[in-house]
C-alpha cells in the first residue's frame, strides 16, 4: 500500500471549493444523466409511451406549440397575470412592511392581522373568489395577490427590523427628523434585502399562477396543460412544465441582474 | 460664567425590571465639559459610562437630574451633539464623499459649501484618496475615519464617541488615537470619549471622569498634571512622560477596587 501523499487530490475533500471547470462539468453531467435515463426508458419501450413520451418528442411538440398553435399567447397571458398581481402585492407590501418594521405602533396594529392571514392557504379562497369575481381575470389576480402579499409584508417587516440601531441613531444625532430617517437611512439600508425577498416571493407567485390556471381558466399555460390532459397529450403537458420552469429561471436571473445593477456597492467587497 | 459647554447635574438613570424591581445604572452623576476639551469617561464594565454618553446624546432620557448644553437643556438627539459608535455606521450605499456630506445635506447646507466642507474633513482624517470609494471597499479603521469626518463636517459643538476604536487592531488604534489629538486641535470641537482602555484614556484626556460600578457614580475626576504644558502628540512620547506610569498605576488600582465589589 502506498503511503498517502499530502498533495494527492481526491474527489471528495471536506469543504474544499471546486474549480469553475469542475462545477460546469458537474452541472452538465447531472442533466445529461437525467435526459439519458428518460430517453432510454422511453425509446427502449420500458414505459408506456402514452404516459411518458420521449424527450425528443416533447421538444418537437414544444416547437410546434410555439410555431403553429400560438403558445406564445398563453405564455403572454400567464406572464401578464404574474407580473400584474406581483406588482400590486409589492406596491402594498413594501411601504407597509417598512412602516411596520420602523414604527412599533404600526406593527402593533397590522402584525396580529397579517400573521393570522398567513396561516390560511390561499387556494382555500378559490371557491369564494370564483363566486365574487366570476371567471374573468379578477379571481386569478386575487388568488396570486392573496398568496403572496402577507408573506411579503412579513419578510419586508423583518428585514426592516434588522436595520442596525446604530445607523438610525447616527442619523438622529446628525439632526435627521423621522421622515429623513425613514427615507434616507432605513429604506436604502433595507432595499437590497427587499429586492431579495421579492425575488423569493416571485417564485411563489408562479406556483399560485399554475393553481389558478388549472382550476379555473381557459387561457394561460396551466389551462393549456389541462386541455392537453383531456386529449391524452402528455407531450404537451410536459412542454408546459418545461416552459414554466424556464420562465421561473428567467425571472430569477432578471431579479439577480437587477440586484447587481441597483446595488453596485455590494459587489465591491474586498 | 464658567467656560463649560456641557453641564451634568446629578443625572440618574433607573431601568424598570420585571416584577416591579428597578435597576439604577447611573446614580447622580455630575461633571462639566470645558470648551474644546477632551473628557474621557472611564470605568469598569457595568459603570454605566455608555448610558451617560447616550443620555448626553439624547438617545436615552435621564430619570433624574439635568443635562445642559450651553444654556439649553438636552431633551433629545440633535446635530449639536454628533455621535460616533463602536460598531461601523457608514451608510454603505453612499460613497465616502456622500457619507460625509449626509448631515449637511439633511440640514440644508448648499451643495458648494457641502462639497468644500466634506473635502476638508476627509483630508483631515487622511482619506483624500478614497473620496469616491464605497465603505465596503475600506478597512475598519478607515470606516471609523469616515464616521468621524461625517460627524465633524456637520459642525457639532460636541463630538461623542462610544468606544470608537474598540473593534480595531492595536496599530490602527494608536493611529486613530493620535489622529484624534490632531482633529481636536484643528476642528476646535469638544469631545467626550467612553473607553475602558486606561492607556487610551490617559493619552486622549484633558480630564478623566472615573466612574464606579453598580450603580455608576463619579468616583474621581483626574486631570493628568503632566499635560499642563499641552497635549501629548504620540504614544511613544506618552509612555516616556514623567508621571505617566504613576497615573496608570493609580487608575489600575481604582479599577481593581471596583472589581472587588463584584
Amino acid at each position: 500500500m502506498r503511503s498517502p501523499s499530502p498533495h494527492k487530490s481526491r474527489f471528495l475533500e471536506v469543504r474544499r471549493p471546486v474549480s469553475r471547470r469542475q462545477a460546469a462539468l458537474s452541472a452538465i453531467a447531472i442533466w445529461v444523466l437525467f435526459f439519458g435515463i428518460w430517453l432510454i426508458a422511453a425509446e427502449g419501450g420500458m414505459v408506456n409511451p402514452l404516459l411518458v413520451p420521449s424527450p425528443v418528442q416533447v421538444f418537437e411538440t414544444t416547437w410546434n406549440l410555439f410555431v403553429d398553435r400560438g403558445f406564445i399567447g398563453d405564455i403572454g397571458i400567464s406572464v401578464w397575470r404574474v407580473v400584474l398581481a406581483f406588482a400590486m402585492a409589492s406596491a402594498l407590501s413594501v411601504p407597509l412592511g417598512v412602516m411596520m418594521g420602523t414604527f412599533p405602533a404600526i406593527e402593533a396594529i397590522f402584525a396580529p392581522f397579517v400573521s393570522a392571514w398567513r396561516y390560511l392557504p390561499a387556494p382555500s379562497f378559490i371557491p369564494i373568489l370564483l363566486m365574487w369575481f366570476g371567471t374573468g381575470e379578477a379571481p386569478k389576480l386575487a388568488l396570486l395577490f392573496l398568496g403572496v402579499v402577507f408573506f411579503l409584508i412579513t419578510l419586508v417587516m423583518d428585514h426592516t427590523k434588522n436595520v442596525r440601531k446604530e445607523l438610525i441613531e447616527t442619523a438622529l444625532t446628525l439632526g435627521a427628523n423621522r421622515k429623513v430617517t425613514v427615507l434616507n437611512v432605513v429604506l436604502p439600508a433595507v432595499l437590497p434585502e427587499i429586492v431579495t425577498a421579492m425575488r423569493q416571493m416571485l417564485a411563489v407567485t408562479w406556483t399560485y399562477l399554475v393553481i389558478a390556471e388549472i382550476v379555473a381558466s381557459t387561457t394561460g399555460i396551466g389551462a393549456m396543460m389541462m386541455r392537453a390532459r383531456r386529449f391524452l397529450k402528455t407531450d404537451e403537458i410536459l412542454s408546459g412544465i418545461i416552459v414554466i420552469g424556464v420562465l421561473g429561471l428567467v425571472f430569477d436571473l432578471l431579479f439577480k441582474a437587477a440586484h447587481r445593477w441597483l446595488f453596485p456597492y455590494l459587489q465591491e467587497k474586498r | 460664567m464658567s467656560s463649560a459647554v456641557l453641564h451634568l447635574d446629578e443625572v440618574s438613570k433607573t431601568f424598570a425590571l420585571a416584577k416591579g424591581r428597578e435597576l439604577t445604572a447611573v446614580d447622580k452623576v455630575s461633571f462639566e465639559v470645558e470648551r474644546n476639551s477632551i473628557v474621557v469617561l472611564l470605568g469598569p464594565s457595568g459603570c454605566g459610562k455608555s448610558t451617560v454618553l447616550r443620555m448626553i446624546a439624547g438617545l436615552e432620557t435621564p430619570t433624574g437630574g439635568t443635562i445642559t448644553l450651553g444654556e439649553t437643556p438636552v431633551t433629545g438627539p440633535g446635530r449639536d451633539r454628533g455621535m460616533v459608535f463602536q460598531a461601523y455606521t457608514s451608510f454603505d450605499w453612499l460613497s465616502v464623499r456622500r457619507n460625509v456630506e449626509f448631515g449637511m445635506k439633511i440640514n440644508g447646507v448648499p451643495a458648494a459649501e457641502r462639497r468644500e466642507q466634506a473635502e476638508h474633513f476627509i483630508r483631515l482624517v487622511g482619506l483624500s484618496k478614497f473620496l469616491d470609494a464605497y465603505p465596503s471597499q475600506l478597512s475598519g479603521g478607515m470606516r471609523q475615519r469616515v464616521a468621524i469626518a461625517r460627524t465633524l463636517a456637520n459642525g457639532p459643538e460636541l463630538l461623542l464617541m462610544d468606544e470608537p476604536f474598540g473593534a480595531l487592531d492595536a496599530e490602527t488604534r494608536w493611529q486613530m488615537q493620535e489622529l484624534m489629538i490632531d482633529v481636536a486641535e484643528q476642528a476646535q470641537t469638544g469631545m467626550i470619549i467612553v473607553t475602558h482602555d486606561i492607556e487610551e484614556a490617559i493619552f486622549l484626556a484633558d480630564k478623566i471622569v472615573f466612574l464606579s460600578a453598580h450603580p455608576g457614580r463619579v468616583k474621581e475626576e483626574i486631570i493628568p498634571a503632566f499635560k499642563s504644558g499641552g497635549r501629548i502628540r504620540s504614544k511613544e512620547e506618552l509612555v516616556q512622560t514623567p508621571g505617566y506610569a504613576e497615573l496608570e498605576r493609580k487608575i489600575m488600582r481604582l479599577m481593581r477596587e471596583e472589581g472587588q465589589h463584584e
